[in-house]
């Protein structure tokens, strides 16, 4: 079955059309990447999936079920999860209750069972040390880690990436590809992965879909995407080199 | 039918007030984003600006009328540089209490200097009346009306052929662009308070002689602007200037019609049906990330 | 382990305000006994405000709202203030979760403005619906609290039900700040969006938290209605919602403690300005102008800044992590 799909989605703001027709699947436990330049729809294609904005047409569904215009909450709660481009984590909140909040979405749990249910998610991701400092006292990448790990802990079916690594450092975008491939193999978690990283995409990806002014290009494996003449034209002409080296 | 010519009238006249009152709350709050909770003490300072001119100092009115205006702009500068440049950086509530809290300060200084009792401030056209199809109009109303058109006349050609109007709306729109183009934005921001001023002056003076010139007289005059400001829209200047003729009107047309005592509940149960149904008033635009 | 802050708080609250009730004259007890009372509705404002954002004008309504209805049970209907007060806490609460439903929805200076708007109309209800409220003349000859033979009328008595009724209060407060419920209001007001794609329903949230702070602000009212024994129009205005609002910053918001230091100072503040006779509302509000501009965090954040100047040891000072922004 399909974890998570999306029919025929168009968005418009104003004239302008930030979505036209576009559909994406994703099966369970599957990896996948959305990948296009600048302004090509992909934050707006998470914002449709989550229900911060709503579609002027097509249909979002999760596990077979019509989500299209229920709440975010509720989605979060039917197994959708999220983190955001430039990571949004609760300021006034320690590392360790800023991951409880996201563990406390299933249902009555004691508040010793939510911390050692957190506990462990934060110790998979390698954020004990710091799990009961102030969140502001981390570096970026870290506080991004912890956004991470609250999605987690809200045990999502699919999970969506919006640009990850963007503002990590070397060091910190290895340690969370190797993060998201252990995730993968130990949950079936299915992910929808946006990234300007091309490295990052073709590591871990099944299958890439590339937008392009709020069109669906093309789809396909990694290997099928590298040798699209379309998306070179569109897209990769300057990443690609880049992302081969 | 002439009663209701003559409350139609005075309801304007009111409403006039409120509208001034809440163009320069939305002047300041579209320039700063700063929400003047002191709104209606600036009204108050206007009145007794004139009580100070035209009642204690015996000025002949157009001097007096001047005088009370140019003290007004004053203030308006000092508020700017007091209470203004050290809060800007706050928080909403930061800047909601701060104002109040000046409100608290500016009407005790009234308190101080002039005592709560009450004054009577005359209009230039004291006790005139016109008569109009049976109804006994005062002139001073009229003229409240008149001198209100004319000056949002004034303000549409600053806004729209001036270059201190367009770059105040270059402001509003974005500070930081508006640095970028070379404006000077501080001088901008220190001239809408000084336009706030000046019109809460306008609106004072007129006021003086519709009501009695009271210390206590800012708060309803602030509720009134505040009340105005939503229903025309948040923001929005032509919305300022119907939501305060509305406000007036219901006023004055709820007491005479519905009931004395809760004729303010009108305009503020309208102004919350607005804040749940249409939460941009008349005017606004629609809000997404304001607020 | 987990209740180790709010007894803390609790046993703080009794002590300080049982020594003070020790040493402080008649008078000043009075207005010990004021501020116990702003204390108990400035902490619910605090759950409104200072974990979940909302900004509230309208406060004074709620408190009016409990001590209203204590009033009007108590001597329209001849209750027991026993039975009263939850009632009236219980009606207070319903009508702040029925009002927070619709009004919830606005933001920022919108929401503050209806809130006010919300205060206003109370203010002109409960002025003109005589037969209910008696008016601008109030309603006086409210019973007092008595348990046994032993009566909470004078304001030694009294000091020791509004010290018990602030500790509870407090503690409550203090256990909820790090209970899941404190949590998600804090998260809401951090960030919303964040909050809803954690599975939050935001607006539930909100709407708790407004009720929340609705019932400790009744319980304040009916705090009030049984020490003045008397209620009028006068006592809720949209003055007063200011006045718990600025409590709340000055204290440090956010914080129980602030909340509590906030209530005290503002209610002794007049008094302490005393000397300057007739001139010291002009005072007052420049003071706390000057507070707003340069202890932005409040008395707490002070308090903070200056423990962490002391702390001088290299390890406790990098132990401690730098403020959060709010």
């Amino acid at each position: 079955m399909n974890a998570l799909e999306a029919r025929g989605i168009h968005k418009r703001y104003g004239g302008l059309a930030a979505l036209a027709d576009v559909d994406l699947t994703v099966k369970n436990g599957q990896f996948v990447a959305v990948i296009g330049p600048n302004g090509a729809g992909k934050s707006t294609l998470l914002n449709v999936l989550t229900g911060l904005a709503m579609p002027d047409e097509g249909q979002v569904l999760l596990a077979g079920q019509a989500i299209t215009r229920m709440a975010t909450n509720k989605r979060i709660r039917a197994g959708l999860g999220r983190t955001f481009q430039h990571g949004r984590v609760f300021a006034r909140l320690s590392v360790l209750e800023n991951v409880m909040t996201g563990a406390a979405i299933r249902g009555r749990l004691s508040e010793s069972d939510l911390r050692d249910f957190s506990m462990e998610i934060i110790e998979q991701m390698g954020l004990a040390d710091v799990a009961h400092e102030a969140i502001m006292s981390l570096s970026y990448g870290r506080r991004r880690m912890v956004e991470l790990s609250r999605a987690l802990a809200c045990r999502p079916h699919v999970l969506l990436l919006d640009e990850p690594a963007a503002g990590l450092n070397s060091g910190e975008v290895d340690q969370l590809i190797d993060r998201l491939a252990e995730l993968r193999a130990m949950h079936g978690l299915a992910v929808v992965l946006i990234e300007h990283n091309m490295g990052m995409v073709m590591r871990l990806a099944e299958r890439i879909f590339v937008l392009n002014f709020g069109c669906k290009i093309a789809e396909g494996t990694p290997a099928e995407i590298q040798a699209d003449p379309a998306v070179l034209s569109a897209y990769l002409g300057e990443g690609y080199a880049h992302a081969v080296v | 039918m002439a009663d209701f010519v003559q409350l139609i009238i005075n309801g304007l006249a009111i409403g006039s007030v409120y509208a001034l009152a809440a163009i320069g709350f939305v002047i300041v709050y579209s320039a700063t984003g700063v929400v003047n909770f002191a709104a209606g003490q600036f009204v108050m300072f206007g009145t007794f600006a004139g009580v100070a001119t035209l009642v204690n100092a015996q000025l002949p009115w157009p001097f007096a009328y001047g005088a009370a205006l140019l003290i007004m702009a004053l203030f308006g500068a000092l508020f700017f540089v007091s209470v203004y440049l050290p809060l800007r950086r706050g928080s909403i509530v930061t800047i909601i209490i701060g104002t109040v809290a000046v409100s608290i300060t500016m009407q005790n200084a009234a308190l101080l200097s002039f005592g709560s009792w009450p004054f009577r401030l005359p209009s230039p056209v004291e006790d005139s009346a016109v008569s109009l199809g049976g109804a006994i109009i005062s002139l001073h109303a009229l003229a409240v009306v008149a001198v209100t058109a004319v000056m949002v006349a004034g303000l549409w050609l600053l806004f729209n052929r001036t270059s201190v109007g367009v770059g105040m709306r270059a402001v509003a729109q974005d500070v930081q662009a508006a640095r970028l183009m070379g404006l000077k934005v501080n001088r901008l921001l220190a001239f809408s308070w000084i336009l706030a001023a000046v019109l809460a002056g306008v609106a004072g003076l007129m006021l003086g002689p519709m009501w009695f010139a009271d210390v206590n007289m800012g708060d309803p005059i602030a509720l009134k602007a505040f009340a105005a400001t939503i229903i025309g829209g948040f923001g929005s200047l032509p919305g300022a200037i119907v939501g305060g003729l509305f406000v007036g009107l219901s006023e004055v047309l709820g007491a005479s019609y519905v009931s004395s005592a809760y004729k303010d509940l009108i305009s503020f149960g309208i102004m919350i049906a607005f804040l749940l149904v249409r939460p941009q008033g008349v005017f606004g635009e629609k809000i997404q990330d304001r607020g | 382990m987990a209740m180790r802050i709010p007894l803390q708080i609790a046993t703080a609250i009794i002590v300080l305000g049982g020594i003070s009730g020790m040493v402080l004259p008649e008078y000043h007890l009075r207005l010990l006994n004021l501020s116990l009372i702003s204390a108990v509705a400035v902490i619910g404002l605090n759950f409104a405000f200072g974990y979940a954002g909302l900004i509230s004008l309208g406060h004074a309504a709620f408190v009016g709202m409990g001590g209203y209805g204590l009033a009007i049970l108590t001597t329209t209907c001849g209750w027991s203030p026993w039975l009263a007060a939850p009632v009236a806490i219980a009606a207070t609460a319903i009508s702040a979760g029925l009002i927070g439903y619709p009004l919830l929805r606005l933001r920022g200076h919108y929401l503050a403005l209806a809130t006010l708007g919300l205060n206003v109309s109370f203010y002109i209800v409960t002025s003109n619906w005589i037969a209910m409220t008696g008016g601008t003349n109030g309603i006086a000859r409210i019973p007092g609290l008595a348990l046994g033979s032993f009566s909470f009328s004078g304001e030694h008595q009294f000091l020791w039900l509004a010290l018990m009724v602030l500790a509870l209060i407090a503690a409550a407060a203090a256990a909820l700040h790090k209970s899941r419920l404190g949590r998600e209001m804090i998260a809401v007001r951090d960030d919303e969006i964040a909050s809803e794609m954690t599975g939050i329903d935001t607006t539930r949230i909100k709407i708790e938290a407004f009720v929340l702070s609705a019932i400790c602000a009744a319980v304040a009212g009916c705090l009030f209605a049984l020490h003045m024994r008397f209620v009028a129009p006068e006592d809720f205005t949209y003055a007063h919602s200011i006045t718990y609002l600025a409590m709340l910053i000055v204290g440090g918001e956010g914080t129980i403690v602030g909340a509590v230091l906030g209530a005290v100072l503002l209610t002794f503040l007049p008094e302490w300005l005393r000397f300057l006779g007739t001139a010291y509302l002009f005072f007052f509000g420049l003071l706390v102008l000057g507070i707003l501009v340069f202890l932005p965090t409040g008395l707490v954040g002070l308090g903070q800044r200056l423990s962490r100047r002391s702390a001088k040891t290299p390890l406790l000072a990098s132990a401690r992590a730098p403020e959060a922004t709010s």
